[in-house]
C-alpha cells in the first residue's frame, strides 16, 4: 500500500465476520485496484468464501469497512451492490438450473441491461451458448454453465468482478479458457477478485495476489512472491 | 480381499456426471485416505458407500457381499458408520445421549451395558469432562469428536470420517490422530475424508485421490506426493500442460 | 350418452375450478416453500367479500372487479408482508402451524363479521337461466365462464413464467435466492407477487365454485371445498402446474361420474362425492415415490427440556390437588366444561409425542378420537337408557383400534417428508368426518346389520371401571385429570428411555439417525401408532364427558384449533399440553361463552361484550401467527420466569404463592366467582415471572454500579467488557472477547 497507485475500487479494512457465534473472518485487509486482477489464494476453509459473499452483500461484516469506491457501504444489500456495478459469480454454479440459457440472461437485467446486449455478448464469445439458447441450463455441461455464469458479466458492464472458485469441477482446459476470458476483460479495464483454491490456474493473469489463512490475509504482493509463500500448505511437503 | 470396496460408481445429478466410475478400496485395521480439490466428488462417493445417494451405476461391496440395494440403515447394521461433513448431531440431546443413542438403536445388551459401552466410548473419545452438556453448546472441533464417538458406539466395521479435523484446533487434531491410529490397530477400517494434507499424508496407508469425479491416482503416500497428475490436480493446470 | 356428456362437462367444470385454486397454491408453495394451508380460507374470504359488495348494491362486475383486482391481490402481498416473510429458514412444522392459524383466524373473522346462522348465496354469472344448448347438453353461462377462465389463466400463468421478466425472476428465485440478489432483484418482491398472485386465484376460484355447488355460502364448507384442490396439486408433486390441471380434471370429472353412476339411495353415494378428492389424495400419497433421506433440514431454534420422571411425578400429584381444590368452587355444569377441557388436554397429549418429541404432525387428532367413540359405542355400551355404561374392554378396543386407524393412514406418507404426513391426516380426517361421521343408513355385513352413525349422533354414556362409576361430573373430571397426570408420567419417562432419544434424533436429524442403524418408517409408524392410540382415549373420554356427540364434536376446524393452541403453549412440553388442551376444550367455549352471557345480561354493553367474544377466538389465531418468532411456546418462556425467579427473586414467588391463596379464600367464601378466579389465578401464575424479572433486575442495579465494578468481586472479563460498553470503548480494545469465537476460527462453511 504505496499509496500513490489509484484509489481501490473495493477496499475492505479490518472486516470480520461470521456465522452465529463463530467468528471466521477476524479482519481481512485487501485492496482491489482499478483495472487490476487480485488473487484471493488460500487452503479450503481459510475464510475466502466468506470474504466473497461479505464483497457482495451476500454476508453482512460484523466489524471493520467494507468500501466501494471510496465510500463506505457495510450493510449493503446484494442486490444494490449488483446495481452498483458489482457482478458476484458465486461459488459452484452461478445459473439458475431450471431457466433457460436465454432466460438466466434475462434474470441478469436486474442491474439494468438489456436483453438483446446480454445474448449479443454471451453468444458473441461463447457461441455454443447461443446453440443451446432454450436449453435448460442445468443439463449443460459445468463448464458450459460457468460459461453461462460469465457471461453475467460479459453483458451487464459491472464495475467489480467477484469470481468465487471459478474452477471448481471443472476440467484443466476449461479453466484456463475461462481465465483468458476474464484475462481479456481485465485487459478491458474491469476489476476483478478472484477466490481460487488452485493457485496455479490464475496466477499467471494476476497482478496481485493475497493469500489467506485463518481468517486473515497473510501476505499480499506479487503473485510469484506469494507462490513462493504458499508451497508449505498445499502438500504438506 | 478388501472390507469395503467399490466397483465402477457413477453418479448423475441431472446433466452433470458428480462420480465418474470410481473403485475404490478399504482394508481391515487401515485408514485410507480419500482427497480431493472441492467438488471432487468425496461427499458424493461416502453418500453412496452409505445408501444416501443411489449410483446411476456400479456396486458396493462390504466383505464381499452386494449391499449397492440396501438401505442406509441396513448398512449401518451390518457395520457401517459414518460422520458427516456439515455437522449432523442430535441438538436437543446431551453429548452423552448423542453416543447412547446409537446403542439404544441397536440395543446389543442390557441398559445398565449400554451405559458402560457408552462410558467406554466418551471416556476412549475423550469426551468425559463434557459430557453432560447440550451438544449445541460443544465447540465445532469438540463436536465433531462427539460424531466419531457416536458412530463408534454402533461398533462399527468401516468407520467413514468426512473432514474430521476441520474446525479443530492443533492440539485437538494431534489427539484426533492418536485415537484414530489407535481404532486402526483394533481392526477397524477407516477411511479419511480431509483437506489437512499433512494429516492424511501422515496417517493413512493408502490413499486414493478424485478429481472432477474421477479417481486420478491410488497408492501409498509417498506415490501420491510425487504423482505429476496429483500435483497438477492440487497446484493448478500450468503444470500440467507443460 | 347426454348423462355422460352432463356429467363429463360438469366435472370439467369443477375441475377447472379445482384447476385455478390448485395452481395458486402450487405457486405459493414453490416460491416461498411454504404449502399455504390458508389458501381455501383466503378464497371463503374473498367470496364473503364478494358476496357484501353486492349487498351494498355494487353491480355484479364491480364487485367482482373489486375482489379479484384489489382484494385478492392485497390480501396476499399483506400476507406475505407481515407474516410468511418472516418464516425463512424455519421448521417445516412452523410453517404449517402459522398457515393453519391463517386459516383458523381468517374463519373466525369470516364468522364474526358474517353471521353463519344467516343463509347467503352467491349466485351465478348470467343467472341460473342462461344457457345454451350443445348437442343436446345444456351448459349454462356460468360454466363457460368457469371453464374459460381456467384455460385463460392457464395459458396466463404459462405466458408469465416464460415470455415476462417478472415471471423468469419468480421462477429464479425458486432455484437460488442468493443468485437472484446477486442479479439485482429482489426475492422478496418476486415472493410477494407471488403470494398475490396465488391469493388472487384463491379468490377466483372461491367465486366461481359457491355456485356450482349449491350457491349457499358458509365459512367452513367453503373453504374445504377449496383445500380439496390440494390432491389436485399432489398430481403435480407441488411442482409442475400442467399436472397440477390434468389432476384436477381428473378429479372433477371422477367426483362427477360417481354422482352420475353410483346408486343415489342411502348417504354413501353424496359421502363419497363429497370425500373423494380426499380419497384421491390419499391415493396419490400412496404412489408417489420415496424422498432421499435428508439430513437437518433446518438447525431449529426449539428447545426443550425434558422433565425428569420424578419432577412429572410431582407435578402431577400438584395438578391432581389443584384440579380437585378447583373444583369444589365450580358448578356442577362448570365441572363438565373442566372435565371436557380435560379430555381434551389428554388428546394434546397426542400431539406432544407425535409433533413434540417425534417432529411429526398429525392434523386431525380429533379424527382419531372419532374412530375410537364410534368402536366404543359399538362394541363398549352394556345397558340401555340411564342405566347404560361404558365398559373397559370397549374404551380398550376403541384404543387399539385408533392406534391401527393411525397405521393405516400414516404408513403411505411416512417415506415421505413431514408434510406429506400432515397431508394424510389431513385426508383422513376430512374423509372420516364424510363417509363414517354422516353415514347414517344401514349397513349389512358379514350377516350384521349395522348403521355407523345412527341419527348422525352417538349417545356415549358414562364409563364403569369396577367400583369406579362417572356417572357424576366431579368423578368423570377426576378420572380424566389423573389420567391425563397418568399419561404424562408416561411420556416423561418415554421421553428419557432410549425409544425417546431416538425420536429426538430422528427429529433432529434423520440421514445421520438411519446411519446409526435405525428403521424410521418403522419408528415413525410407532410413534404414530402410540399418538393415535392416545388420541383415541381421549376422544372417548371426550365423548362421554360430553354424552352425546356428533360430527360437529370431531371437525377439521376443532382439530386444527387444539393444534394450533397446543404448538402456542408448547408442544414439547406436557403442561404445555394441559394448557392447549384446556385452552381447545374448555377456555374459549368459557370465554365466549361468559361474554355472551354477559352481553345478555347487560344490553347496553351487549355489542362490546359480543366483539370481545369474537376477539379472543381471533386474538388465539393471531398469536398461533406470531409462532414463527417464539416456536418453543409460551409455557416454556414462562417456566423458565419461574426457574430464574427461583434462583434470584424468592420474596416474589412467596407474595405469588400468597396472592393465589387470597385468591382461593374469595373464591371458597364466594367473594368472587369461580372462573373470575380461574382466571385470575392464571393471570398471576403467567405474570409472576415478569415481576421477578423486574425485581432482579432491581437488584442487579442495586448490586454493581459501574464504577464499582471489580471493587469487591473479581474482575472478570465479561465485566470489563460492561464496563468497556458502559463507558463507550471501542470494541477493538477488548480481545479477550475473541477467545471462544477464535477456538472455531476454522469452522468457515464453504
Amino acid at each position: 500500500m504505496t499509496g500513490t497507485e489509484a484509489e481501490p475500487l473495493l477496499e475492505l479494512a479490518g472486516v470480520r465476520a461470521g456465522y452465529g457465534a463463530i467468528e471466521v473472518l477476524h479482519g481481512v485487509d485487501l485492496a482491489l485496484r482499478p483495472g487490476s486482477l487480485l488473487a484471493l489464494l488460500g487452503p479450503n476453509g481459510g475464510g475466502k468464501s466468506t470474504t466473497m459473499r461479505v464483497c457482495a452483500g451476500l454476508h453482512p461484516a460484523t466489524g471493520g469497512e467494507l468500501r466501494l469506491a471510496g465510500r463506505k457501504v457495510n450493510g449493503i444489500s446484494a442486490q444494490d451492490a449488483a446495481k452498483l456495478g458489482v457482478c458476484s459469480i458465486p461459488e459452484g454454479r452461478g445459473v439458475f438450473p431450471n431457466l433457460t440459457v436465454r432466460e438466466n440472461l434475462w434474470a441478469a437485467t436486474g442491474t439494468g441491461a438489456r436483453l438483446a446486449d446480454l445474448e449479443e455478448k454471451a453468444y458473441g464469445r461463447f457461441p455454443i451458448l447461443g446453440k443451446r439458447r432454450d436449453q435448460l441450463a442445468g443439463s449443460m455441461s459445468g463448464g458450459e454453465q460457468q460459461m453461462l455464469a460469465l457471461s453475467r458479466a460479459l453483458g451487464t458492464d459491472p464495475a467489480v468482478l467477484l469470481l468465487d472458485e471459478l474452477s471448481m469441477g471443472l476440467a484443466p482446459m476449461i479453466v484456463t479458457r475461462m481465465y483468458d476470458t476474464v484475462a481479456g476483460l481485465v485487459e478491458e479495464g474491469l476489476s476483478v477478485l478472484v477466490a481460487e483454491q488452485f493457485a496455479r490456474a490464475v496466477l499467471p493473469i494476476a497482478d496481485t495476489a493475497a493469500l489467506m489463512l485463518n481468517g486473515r490475509v497473510v501476505a499480499t504482493g506479487a503473485p510469484a512472491e506469494i507462490e513462493g509463500r504458499m508451497a508449505g500448505d498445499y502438500l504438506g511437503g | 480381499m478388501p472390507l469395503l470396496e467399490t466397483r465402477d460408481i457413477t453418479v448423475r445429478f441431472g446433466g452433470n456426471t458428480a462420480v465418474d466410475g470410481v473403485g475404490l478400496t478399504m482394508d481391515e485395521g487401515q485408514i485410507t485416505g480419500l482427497i480431493g480439490p472441492n467438488g471432487a466428488g468425496k461427499t458424493t462417493m461416502f453418500n453412496t458407500i452409505t445408501g444416501l445417494q443411489k449410483p446411476a451405476s456400479g456396486q458396493v461391496l462390504l466383505d464381499g457381499a452386494d449391499i449397492t440395494g440396501l438401505s442406509p440403515a441396513k448398512r449401518a447394521r451390518r457395520g457401517m458408520a459414518r460422520t458427516f461433513q456439515r455437522l449432523e448431531l442430535f441438538l436437543s440431546l446431551s453429548v452423552r445421549d448423542n453416543v447412547r443413542v446409537a446403542g439404544d438403536v441397536l440395543r446389543k445388551g442390557s441398559r445398565k451395558q449400554l451405559d458402560e459401552a457408552t462410558d467406554a466410548v466418551l471416556e476412549r473419545t475423550g469426551l468425559t469432562d463434557i459430557a453432560g452438556r447440550d451438544v449445541s453448546d460443544v465447540p465445532i472441533g469438540r463436536a465433531r469428536v462427539v460424531e466419531v464417538a457416536r458412530a463408534l458406539m454402533t461398533s462399527p466395521r468401516v468407520l467413514l470420517l468426512d473432514e474430521p479435523a476441520s474446525g479443530q484446533t492443533e492440539r485437538e487434531t494431534e489427539a484426533f490422530a492418536e485415537m484414530l491410529t489407535g481404532l486402526a490397530a483394533e481392526g477397524l477400517a477407516i477411511c479419511l475424508v480431509e483437506h489437512d494434507l499433512p494429516l492424511v499424508m501422515r496417517l493413512c496407508s493408502a490413499i486414493h485421490v478424485l478429481d472432477y469425479g474421477e479417481l486420478i491416482a491410488s497408492g501409498t503416500p509417498r506415490e501420491i506426493r510425487e504423482s505429476p497428475k496429483v500435483i497438477a490436480a492440487y497446484i493448478g493446470t500450468e503444470e500440467a500442460a507443460s | 350418452m347426454t348423462t355422460f356428456l352432463t356429467y363429463t362437462i360438469l366435472g370439467l367444470v369443477l375441475g377447472a375450478v379445482y384447476s385455478i385454486a390448485a395452481s395458486g397454491l402450487v405457486l405459493t408453495y414453490n416460491t416461498s416453500g411454504i404449502f399455504n394451508f390458508a389458501h381455501g380460507a383466503q378464497a371463503m374470504f374473498g367470496t364473503f367479500l364478494y358476496w357484501q359488495f353486492q349487498q351494498w348494491g355494487w353491480p355484479v362486475w364491480l364487485a367482482l372487479v373489486a375482489v379479484i383486482g384489489v382484494v385478492g391481490p392485497a390480501m396476499g402481498a399483506a400476507l406475505h408482508a407481515v407474516i410468511m416473510k418472516g418464516l425463512r429458514g424455519t421448521a417445516d412444522v412452523t410453517k404449517i402451524i402459522v398457515t393453519v392459524s391463517v386459516l383458523l383466524g381468517t374463519v373466525y373473522l369470516a364468522q364474526w363479521v358474517w353471521d353463519p346462522d344467516q343463509a347467503r348465496t352467491v349466485d351465478m354469472f348470467f343467472g341460473t337461466g342462461a344457457k345454451v344448448s350443445l348437442g343436446g347438453v345444456e351448459v349454462r353461462y356460468h360454466e363457460i365462464v368457469c371453464l374459460v377462465a381456467a384455460v385463460a389463466i392457464a395459458a396466463g400463468l404459462r405466458v408469465l413464467f416464460t415470455r415476462t421478466r417478472a415471471g423468469v425472476v419468480m421462477r429464479g428465485s425458486v432455484d437460488d435466492p442468493d443468485l437472484l440478489r446477486l442479479n439485482g432483484h429482489d426475492p422478496e418482491r418476486a415472493a410477494m407477487l407471488s403470494w398475490a398472485l396465488g391469493s388472487t386465484l384463491a379468490v377466483t376460484a372461491g367465486v366461481l365454485i359457491v355456485p356450482i355447488s349449491g350457491g349457499a355460502l358458509d365459512a367452513n364448507h367453503l373453504t374445504l371445498l377449496v383445500i380439496d384442490a390440494f390432491a389436485a396439486a399432489m398430481f403435480g408433486r407441488l411442482r409442475s402446474i400442467p399436472r397440477t390441471f390434468a389432476g384436477a380434471m381428473v378429479l372433477g370429472l371422477a367426483a362427477n361420474y360417481v354422482l352420475a353412476y353410483l346408486p343415489s339411495a342411502g348417504t354413501f353415494t353424496g359421502n363419497l362425492r363429497v370425500s373423494l378428492p380426499m380419497i384421491i389424495l390419499f391415493v396419490v400419497l400412496v404412489v408417489l415415490p420415496q424422498d432421499r433421506l435428508r439430513g437437518a433440514a433446518v438447525r431449529t431454534r426449539e428447545r426443550y427440556r425434558p422433565p425428569t420422571v420424578r419432577s412429572a411425578a410431582v407435578w402431577g400429584a400438584v395438578l391432581v390437588a389443584g384440579v380437585y381444590l378447583y373444583s369444589l368452587l365450580l358448578s356442577d355444569a362448570g365441572v363438565t366444561t373442566l372435565a371436557l377441557g380435560m379430555t381434551f388436554a389428554i388428546i394434546a397429549l397426542s400431539l406432544t409425542v407425535l409433533t413434540g418429541y417425534a417432529g411429526e404432525l398429525n392434523l386431525a387428532p380429533l379424527a382419531f378420537g372419532a374412530v375410537a367413540t364410534v368402536v366404543a359405542f359399538h362394541f363398549g355400551v352394556q345397558g340401555s337408557g340411564l342405566a347404560a355404561r361404558l365398559n373397559v374392554q370397549g374404551v380398550l378396543l376403541a384404543v387399539v383400534a385408533a392406534a391401527l386407524a393411525g397405521g393405516l393412514v400414516a404408513l403411505p406418507a411416512l417415506r415421505l417428508r413431514g408434510l406429506y404426513l400432515a397431508l394424510a391426516t389431513l385426508a383422513f380426517g376430512e374423509f372420516l368426518s364424510n363417509m363414517v361421521l354422516r353415514d347414517t343408513t344401514e349397513h349389512e355385513l358379514l350377516g350384521m346389520r349395522f348403521t355407523l352413525f345412527p341419527d348422525g349422533s352417538l349417545v356415549v354414556p358414562p364409563l364403569k371401571a369396577g367400583p369406579l362409576d362417572l356417572r357424576n361430573g366431579t368423578s368423570s373430571l377426576m378420572t380424566a385429570t389423573v389420567l391425563f397426570a397418568l399419561i404424562g408420567i408416561g411420556l416423561a419417562a418415554l421421553r428419557g428411555s432410549g425409544y425417546g432419544r431416538r425420536l429426538a434424533a430422528m427429529k433432529d436429524s434423520p440421514a445421520a439417525t438411519a446411519m446409526l442403524g435405525q428403521n424410521l418408517v418403522r419408528l415413525k409408524l410407532s410413534v404414530f401408532m402410540i399418538s393415535a392410540a392416545i388420541a383415541g382415549l381421549g376422544g372417548v373420554l371426550m365423548a362421554s364427558a360430553s354424552g352425546t356427540v356428533s360430527q360437529e364434536n370431531f371437525t377439521f376446524v376443532g382439530s386444527l384449533g387444539l393444534l394450533m393452541l397446543v404448538v402456542v403453549a408448547g408442544i414439547g412440553y406436557i403442561s404445555g399440553a394441559l394448557v392447549g388442551g384446556l385452552m381447545a376444550g374448555a377456555g374459549s367455549a368459557v370465554l365466549v361463552a361468559t361474554f355472551n352471557d354477559l352481553a345478555l345480561a347487560h344490553e347496553g354493553m351487549a355489542n362490546v361484550y359480543t366483539l370481545l367474544g369474537h376477539l379472543v377466538l381471533v386474538l388465539t389465531a393471531l398469536v398461533g401467527m406470531g409462532v414463527g418468532r417464539n416456536p418453543s411456546g409460551f409455557v416454556h418462556d414462562i417456566a423458565d420466569g419461574y426457574r430464574r425467579m427461583r434462583d434470584g427473586a424468592r420474596p416474589v414467588l412467596y407474595g405469588g404463592g400468597a396472592v393465589g391463596a387470597v385468591l382461593y379464600v374469595l373464591a371458597v367464601t364466594g367473594v368472587i366467582g369461580a372462573w373470575t378466579f380461574g382466571i385470575a389465578a392464571l393471570c398471576v401464575a403467567m405474570f409472576l415471572p415478569l415481576a421477578g424479572d423486574m425485581y432482579r433486575a432491581e437488584g442487579r442495579v442495586r448490586r454493581t454500579p459501574p464504577e464499582l465494578a471489580g471493587v469487591d468481586e473479581p474482575y472478570t472479563d465479561e465485566l470489563r467488557t460492561e464496563l468497556d460498553r458502559a463507558l463507550g470503548l471501542p470494541a477493538a480494545h477488548r480481545p479477550a472477547r475473541l477467545a471462544p469465537a477464535l477456538r472455531g476460527e476454522a469452522n468457515a462453511p464453504a
